[in-house]
């Protein structure tokens, strides 16, 4: 989505105003839905309820209210307005992430601004998006295929490049096509950068050989996965079918500065055989085209897709019937990637794999973030966890993306349980927990909300008999049950967002 | 400078009366142990440019804009090592150590597999596998810490990062740290000891690998609070550059020295995948090796008076193409130069012939270059036979499947 800037300006004043007239901001919170409801009424359930399962593995997990928005509606109809997000307003969110400046520019333009700013803005809209927005599932998308098509900003010139490859392509096709994507992709001046594709010529007459970076990972990480029907002939055939696109932000007078383009005399333009296919010689441009439809559409790339989507989404080790749904309807629908989520999110195995997944760091941030309602405009000092724990946001040095499996994840206890105590604590700084509201939903008029509903609005159930032993090791929660003189709220939150039940979902 | 045991002991009675798993208490003072340190250099490290192998004319042919000049033939030239081989300009910090017969290498080692992919031979190599045959399970330095589990210290492993490298996968005990001094639990204000006490029961109730994790997070603060005590300056006039590789060099010599019973510690290089402009003795791949050189250098010299206490090995998942690309890269290769740094090591030589056929670069069936003649897992094995006398049946444990050979590195 491109804004126009007398938009962005509009934008920016709003949001200059919200934040200028505190009643004002109060006033746009309720009006715009982002405030703490008067009452959350969490399960009880030894069980996570289903709603909550889908707010967590569907989204970054349930702000205060969200639980309650979604039994009004019905799981279903929940999926398909996700699935819809245009449908839903998010006026909030564009208010607070809208406001960066530079992501709106094309490639060519980037340019002009200074490299700290780029990190900066596309960082902080990565995590204001994934924390306010109510297309929640897009977001969590956004992330899935952010890492499938991962972009270091450190390499080369990508900090420049990124922003308009995750408007682009990551945002512009999360909910889209998968052919389009990758066919978006495969010219996106960040990946030609990134994965060496605008320095892959083969000039005629000449000893060139193409450069098969981006080939050999378009094959093994994009679509088809590692030994699964392809050869190092195959990408050498594939380097030649995309010689001479390239991206060349110094070519100050061409009408495609800003954009990728195609040298034909860089082009090799001979026939070629792909995945036992031919594409004939003289093919220029449109052999990427052909490229693009052999290796999506090779039955690999079905199987490669829905696994990993499985994975993601319901188990490390997903039921093959499950794979097996999603990948015939992968070829079914030519990869739309819709389709696959409702296959996915309407399945037995889908509600069967409650409390099964490790959130990653990014996750388990959000998602605290989120059920403490914190309010945060993702400045350094909040994405300087993040960094800690591994998982500093376009920051994974190799095209493979942050990984999906969970032992990699294992070392961040640490730090992952002091961003708790810090956030429970109000001590950490960049978020801010609005306690006194937080308390009221929870707990009722004068009443500090007891362990037991603490952990059951962030965790979806009621604590177990070990859980409920351990939380009463905490002086503070005597106090909470005697009386409100004692109480610690930040020290039961704070243990509950560091036990092994919030770090899953 | 250390906190006596039994003062530590006393000062987490609470705890103790929680005990989940005593595997990882180790009260008494533990015995000096050799410590190996496993340097990867990620993305592929074109080691031909950093050990030059200036009397092959191959080498100069196919890398017309690439190669480092022969020594002696510009100011900018590499230092001749042997007849045949010469270091890269920017290695010059690690010269003396050759000369001295603690630095060695091995040309054409590698792996078998042929998929030229990084994530792909990280792996194979991590977990110390062929890529026939069936997979042995875990890390080889988890399989090793495996098998020589006597004694261990719960600092037996440290991992400089964030990530668990996988060639750790299985150990009894790994810490993945970026500095001794991060590692201490901020509790809200009340009592820090409750709330230990409540994550102890938390994760002492679960099965899962969380709750081992877990379990090893809190006994980790117990056992480095230790060492917080004091701050750190390097000896013998050693100076740790700022970068990330330096000052975890650093963070592992300072462990060498409290004797805490280090015996694997695993750090990484990254930035070797030279498709694009790599320079020559300057550019992109210099700074790397610079960082790499310098970084060695200053450990070796800060562990001065530790000298039989550790090696050093240097790998990476693949060598690059003989030949240079059309953007003054190299792309993925086979084989590759294996390093080795330390008192126990056989150095002042490269071994290793130069398996190159000019034909190979072009095969369509897997990436060309040097190839391997020497399996990555003979010198995996020899390394620590030679730093931890591991016995042949122990090596057989570590590395099932392999005809055992010997490579000569080590003393």
């Amino acid at each position: 989505m491109k804004i126009s800037r007398r938009e962005l300006l509009k934008t920016t004043a709003l949001c200059g105003i919200a934040s200028a007239f505190p009643g004002c901001g109060r006033l746009a919170d309720d009006f715009l839905g982002e405030g703490i409801p008067e009452t959350c009424i969490p399960s009880s359930d030894s069980e996570i309820s289903p709603g909550f399962h889908l707010l967590c593995r569907a989204g970054f997990g349930p702000r205060p209210g969200d639980l309650e928005r979604l039994q009004a509606l019905g799981n279903e109809a929940w999926v398909e307005a996700q699935l819809a997000p245009e449908s839903i307003n998010d006026t909030a969110c564009e208010l607070r992430a809208e406001r960066f400046e530079s992501l709106q520019f094309s490639p060519g333009d980037a340019y002009e601004f200074r490299k700290p700013v780029l990190r900066d803005e596309l960082t902080r809209h990565a995590l204001l998006r994934a924390v306010y927005s109510r297309r929640q599932l897009l977001e969590v998308m956004v992330e899935f295929w952010t890492d499938h098509l991962n972009i270091d900003l450190e390499k080369g010139d990508c900090v420049y490049l990124k922003p308009s490859d995750d408007r682009e392509v990551v945002r512009k096709h999360a909910l889209g096509n998968f052919h389009d994507m990758i066919r978006a992709s495969a010219t996106s001046p960040a990946m030609l950068v990134y994965l060496d594709g605008k320095a892959n010529k083969v000039r005629r007459n000449s000893k060139d050989r193409p450069n098969e970076n981006y080939a050999r990972e378009l094959m093994e990480l994009h679509t088809m996965g590692v030994h699964n029907g392809y050869t190092q002939q195959d990408v050498v055939e594939a380097a030649r079918c995309l010689s001479g696109w390239t991206f060349d932000p110094k070519r100050t007078f061409a009408l495609n500065q800003n954009e990728s383009f195609f040298r034909p005399e860089w082009h090799d333009d001979g026939p070629k055989v792909v995945l036992g296919e031919t594409i004939a010689s003289g093919g220029g441009p449109a052999d990427l085209d052909a490229l693009v439809r052999i290796v999506c559409s090779h039955p690999s790339t079905a199987h490669f897709i829905a696994t990993k989507l499985c994975r993601h989404f319901v188990s490390q080790t997903p039921p093959a019937p499950l794979v097996e749904r999603v990948s015939a309807e992968f070829s079914r629908t030519t990869g739309d990637i819709k389709s696959l989520l409702r296959v996915i999110l309407k399945s037995e195995e889908f509600y069967a794999s409650r409390g099964q997944l490790l959130k990653r760091p990014f996750k388990f941030m959000v998602s605290a973030l989120r059920a403490t309602a914190a309010n945060t405009e993702a400045k350094n000092d909040i994405l300087e966890p993040l960094h800690r724990m591994g998982h500093g946001l376009f920051q994974y040095p190799t095209p493979d993306g942050y990984p999906e499996t969970e032992l990699p994840w294992m070392g961040t206890l640490l730090w992952r349980w002091n961003f708790a105590l810090a956030l429970a604590g109000n001590r950490q700084p960049g978020a801010q927990v609005q306690f006194p509201e937080l308390l009221k939903a929870l707990g009722g008029k004068g009443k500090s909300p007891s362990p037991a509903i603490w952990f059951a609005h962030c965790i979806g159930r009621a604590p177990s008999l070990s859980e409920t032993e351990a939380l009463a090791l905490l002086p503070s929660a005597m106090g909470a049950q005697n009386s409100h003189k004692g109480a610690e709220p930040g020290e039961i939150l704070g243990l509950i967002l560091a036990s092994p039940a919030f770090q899953r979902c | 400078m250390l906190t006596t045991p039994s003062n530590l002991a006393s000062n987490r009675a609470p705890l103790s009366q929680l005990a989940f798993d005593a595997r990882g208490s180790s009260r008494g003072r533990v015995a000096e142990k050799h410590t190996l340190v496993c340097v990867f250099l990620r993305g592929g490290a074109d080691t031909l440019n950093m050990w030059v192998p200036f009397a092959e004319e191959a080498y100069y042919k196919q890398r017309p804009s690439l190669a480092i000049p022969r020594p002696g033939s510009t100011t900018n030239s590499a230092i001749q090592l042997t007849e045949h081989y010469a270091l890269h300009p920017a290695m010059r910090p690690l010269e003396a150590a050759f000369k001295e017969g603690r630095l060695g290498a091995v040309q054409a080692v590698g792996t078998d597999n042929t998929s030229g992919s990084h994530f792909e031979c990280q792996d194979q190599m991590e977990h110390g596998d062929s890529a026939e045959g069936v997979q042995a399970g875990g890390g080889w330095l988890g399989r090793f810490l495996r098998v020589r589990d006597k004694e261990r210290s719960p600092l037996s492993a440290v991992a400089i990062g964030t990530a668990l490298p996988e060639s750790l996968r299985g150990a009894p005990s790994v810490s993945v740290i970026e500095r001794i001094g991060d590692i201490a639990l901020r509790a809200p204000k009340g009592d820090p000891e409750a709330i230990t006490a409540a994550l102890s029961a938390l994760y002492g109730a679960d099965i899962t690998l969380l709750g081992e994790y877990g379990r090893e997070t809190l006994s980790l603060f117990r056992r480095v609070s230790e060492l917080q005590a004091t701050p750190y300056s390097p000896e013998s006039g050693a100076s740790y550059g700022k970068d990330k590789f330096s000052s975890g060099l650093s963070e592992i010599a300072r462990l060498i020295k409290a004797r805490v019973g280090l015996e694997v510690a695993c750090l990484d290089l990254g930035g070797w995948d030279t498709h694009f402009f790599q320079g020559t003795a300057e550019g992109s791949q210099a700074q790397r090796i610079k960082a790499l050189a310098e970084g060695l250098a200053a450990f070796d010299a800060d562990l001065m008076e530790h000298r039989s206490s550790y090696t050093v090995m240097v790998t990476t998942e693949f060598g690059r193409r003989v030949y240079e690309n059309a953007s003054l890269g190299t792309d993925h290769g086979r084989g590759f130069t294996f390093a080795a740094l330390g008192n126990k090591v056989r150095g002042g030589r490269v071994l290793g012939a130069w398996p190159f056929n000019v034909m190979d670069e072009n095969n369509p069936l897997e990436p060309g270059g040097i190839m391997p003649e020497t399996d990555f897992r003979n010198l995996f094995a020899e390394v620590l036979r030679g730093t931890h006398a591991l016995t042949d049946a122990e090596t057989a444990q570590i590395f099932p499947n392999l005809a055992l050979s010997r490579v000569g590195l080590m003393g």
